[in-house]
């Protein structure tokens, strides 16, 4: 049985601007997504900002009504069956609000626990285990406003575990935190995952993606542009060398220039500081780079290599290279 | 059964932990020296104005007037802030998708505050005590509880309705300011309603308060629980009603948050 079941989902938000002639703009969020999750899959969400993960996460999580579609989880209609899914599931956001800071972690979890309806003698020894599952055991009695970004990460972590949801939406948990903060809730998702746990995860993080999920969705606009395993993402790309050079002040018109070579499939463009770094998706390989150079013709280049393609390439080919 | 178990410790857990979110920064010097010296200077300067104007004989008129209001702090105040700082904190998504009960978690947030709104007022009525010799020989002192809890139950009602009200505004503050003053001038903490002109005398009937001063007056005079019941009850019914107003604007903003997507606009 699959765990989640998604149907032609669709979100539209409507703006109104104006205080006199008022006027009513849509923005389509999510437009017509449809997949599904078995259970204990771990299934990614990956896109740019502003693509509709967060919006889809949300319609699945209850907190928002579709204007459009069906979805399920565990078989219960997320707008029907809203209790019933809330029941089942745990989710986090990404970033540090949602806890209440005056508060210990403790009883934060507490609280949390009553709302979950979890019972006073399960609670008493779930939370100090899942204090400890998330590396916060005797720091529960702190206020969680001494807490740094990664320990209130992992406490929103234990929150959504309090009642044993079957199926856990994490969207973004790893977003601003230090490279051993993710490092160590990424570890956590791992231990999730091998409970069985269903997991929606969403993220930017290519090498997140690619070391923790079953299945990924590349999503863009609020459509799914691509479905597969990761290996299968990466067979997107496999025809691709990948070009990277640094480059110095490089001008719009040498950028469009090289954009439009037979030869280059995608192009984008990194700013580092004074310099940036940029990527050519091309067939030919090392052979494009004497054509590129020329192109580059007056400009200060530092380092070229080329490279195999890797997840983010193919995620970069599926949505565009427009993503700066 | 099990699930009503489930919702009372929902109730209680809701009542002591958003106690103590609101109030933990405080350490018990800071705290203490609000609860005396505020309604202290609350109570000094409407007394001692009356005095100026009405002789000292009035002072128990606004003693008691201004110690009931008191109730007013909690039940204004802190019963807003407990319900809307869920928006603040960034809860709010998280309190909309567990499957516990709204009700329960609602009312939950303004228990503590009953309590300690109690408190306020008798505090206000101990320094009465002291300062002006306020007489309690006639009281009955549990009717003058109960006077105490109608006050405190009505304006926590008044504030739950606030509070939801703060889910939907920026301006939650300006706005407890102005009905904490409302009830100040309206429910004659020191102006007898009666010298109101029509319109006024109008709204300080369907404002909590009201009559809780009024009974509390009596009652410190000597009045006996047929002179005061209906007064009460009439007080409770009105709290109750600002209670269940509340209600209905948080449910309302938790579906119109869902069905717009406003739920962590603010």
């Amino acid at each position: 049985m699959n765990a989640l079941v998604i149907s032609d989902l669709r979100r539209v938000y409507r703006a109104h601007t104006g205080v006199i002639k008022r006027k009513v703009k849509e923005v389509v969020a999510v437009d017509g997504i449809s997949f599904e999750v078995g259970e204990g899959e771990l299934f990614g969400m990956l896109g740019p900002n502003g693509a509709g993960k967060t919006t889809t996460v949300k319609m699945l999580t209850t907190l928002l009504i579709p204007t459009g579609g069906r979805a399920s989880v565990l078989g219960y209609d997320i707008v029907k069956d809203e209790s019933k899914v809330r029941e089942h599931i745990g989710f986090i956001f990404g970033g540090e609000r949602g806890l209440y800071w005056r508060l210990s972690g403790y009883d934060n979890l507490r609280y949390f626990a009553s709302l979950y309806r979890v019972d006073p003698a399960v609670s008493k020894t779930r939370i100090p285990y899942l204090l400890d599952l998330v590396g916060l055991s005797g720091r529960g009695d702190e206020k969680v406003e001494g807490y740094s970004r990664g320990m209130k990460q992992r406490l929103h972590v234990a929150r959504t575990l309090l009642h044993n949801p079957d199926v856990l939406f994490l969207d973004e948990p790893t977003i601003g935190l230090d490279p051993v903060g993710a490092r160590e809730l990424r570890q956590v998702v791992r231990n999730l995952q091998a409970e069985n746990k269903t997991i929606l995860l969403t993220t930017h993080y290519m090498f997140e993606a690619d070391a923790l999920c079953d299945r990924i969705a590349v999503i863009d606009k609020g459509k799914i542009v691509a479905l597969d395993t990761p290996a299968g993402l990466k067979k997107h790309v496999q025809d691709l060398s990948v070009i990277e050079i640094e480059v110095f002040g490089l001008r719009s018109e040498a950028l469009e220039k090289i954009r439009t070579e037979s030869y280059v499939d995608t192009v984008s463009l990194e700013n580092r500081d004074q310099r940036q770094a940029l990527m050519i998706h091309s067939p030919r390989g090392a052979e494009a780079v004497p054509d590129i150079m020329a192109q580059l013709d007056g400009h200060r280049v530092g380092r070229v290599s080329v490279r195999e393609p890797t997840l983010e390439d193919a995620y970069i080919r599926l949505v565009g290279g427009t993503h700066e | 059964m099990r699930k009503f178990v489930f919702n009372l410790r929902l109730f209680f857990e809701s009542a002591r932990l958003s106690y103590i979110a609101l109030f933990r920064w405080l350490r018990p010097g800071t705290y203490a020296a609000s609860k005396i010296i505020m309604p202290l200077a609350d109570i000094m300067f409407f007394t001692f104005i009356g005095i100026y104007a009405n002789g000292v004989e009035a002072a128990p008129f606004y003693v008691i007037g201004n110690a009931m209001h008191l109730a007013a702090i909690n039940g204004i105040y802190g019963v807003t802030m407990s319900v809307g700082g869920d928006r603040w904190e960034g809860t709010l998504p998280y309190l909309f998708g567990v499957p516990g009960s709204r009700l329960f978690t609602f009312l939950g947030r303004a228990f503590f505050h009953l309590l300690d709104g109690s408190l306020n007022v008798i505090i206000g009525l101990l320094l009465g005590w002291l300062i002006w010799q306020l007489d309690f020989s006639q009281a009955n002192l549990l009717l003058l509880g109960a006077a105490i809890a109608t006050a405190t139950i009505a304006t926590c009602g008044m504030g739950l309705a606030l509070g939801a009200l703060g889910l939907v505004t920026v301006n939650i503050m300006f706005i407890n300011n102005l009905f904490f003053f409302l009830l100040l001038i309206f429910a004659g903490a020191n102006v007898p309603i009666e010298q109101f002109p029509n319109w006024m005398q109008t709204i300080s009937q369907f404002i909590p308060l009201t009559r809780s001063i009024a009974a509390a007056r009596l009652i410190i005079n000597g009045a006996h629980l047929a002179d005061v019941q209906s007064m009460l009850l009439v007080e409770l019914l009105i709290g109750a009603a600002y209670a269940l107003l509340g209600f209905i604007i948080f449910r309302t903003f938790e579906y119109q948050a869902r069905l717009r997507g406003t739920l962590e606009a603010i």
